[in-house]
């Protein structure tokens, strides 16, 4: 069974890269290549560009980001995004501000997924989570300060 | 070795949470060994992915900013008897996968 999975994903992957080199997709609908610039970007702005084309996100009150205010370990500090009032939600993005790099993990979602994600992020101050949905070709954002104790970076 | 992955799943009107632990350092690279004053390799998980019925209905790129041993929640349209599956790869290329069949 896994084997069977494991084949069906190469095909898919391979399949993606070559329309890749083909020039058939921009970069931006390449779901299945690591976005570097934006990773590697050290301004939440700049990884927003590089991953939506735009830092322009409205705040929407209709995004749910579950974050704790004071975060024992900056190391596992739990995050929920919940997005699913709004319609056709793309992408959900999380960034914490002050990280060397502040794009922590981006989630694509099809048809066949809601817009809702649940993770544990590494922090290593005091800062803003943000979340960034894109629904129906907009933008969206949604932020809280989340206090560290304890960094999770380096230390 | 493949990485490890215990997942867990439930359908709930069709639409059901997929729960996954994941067994991975997830070193981000920047952190340093104090002893050689040089910094861990890093070696993060860096794609996931979540089908249902062999279609993709999630993917995700992650950086070293998410936690060792990540846990990772989704939701996705799937009845009882689907199929939910979760794969990932790390930045060294090491895979690992997991798929369970909804109840």
């Amino acid at each position: 069974m896994k084997r069977r999975a494991f084949l069906k994903n190469t095909v898919v992957t391979g399949a993606a890269v070559v329309a890749a080199n083909a020039g058939l997709l921009t970069p931006t609908t390449v779901l299945a290549d690591w976005n570097k610039t934006a990773f590697s970007a050290k301004k939440t702005d700049d990884a927003l560009n590089s991953l939506f084309g735009s830092a322009n996100a409205t705040e929407s009150a209709d995004i749910k980001l579950k974050a704790p205010a004071i975060a024992e370990n900056g190391a596992v500090t739990p995050v929920t995004v919940d997005a699913t009032s709004l319609d056709g939600v793309e992408s959900i993005a999380i960034l914490a501000s002050k990280n060397p790099q502040p794009l922590v993990c981006q989630y694509n979602f099809a048809a066949g997924a809601l817009g809702y994600v649940s993770t544990r992020i590494k922090m290593g101050e005091t800062m803003n989570v943000m979340t960034v949905v894109k629904a129906g070709g907009k933008l969206f954002k949604a932020q809280q300060e989340v206090k560290v104790t304890i960094g999770g970076c380096g230390g | 070795m493949s990485i490890k992955i215990r997942m867990r799943a439930k359908s709930k009107g069709g639409i059901a949470e997929v729960k996954a632990l994941i067994k991975h350092p997830m070193e981000s690279g920047v952190r340093m060994n104090k002893k050689t004053g040089k910094p861990y390799p890093a070696k993060y998980i860096d794609m996931v992915e979540v089908m249902v019925n062999g279609t993709k209905a999630v993917d995700a790129q992650w950086s070293g900013a998410v936690s060792a041993n990540p846990y990772v929640a989704v939701k996705v349209k799937a009845n009882s008897g689907d199929e939910v599956a979760l794969s990932v790869t790390d930045n060294t290329g090491e895979k690992g996968s997991s798929s369970i069949t909804l109840k």
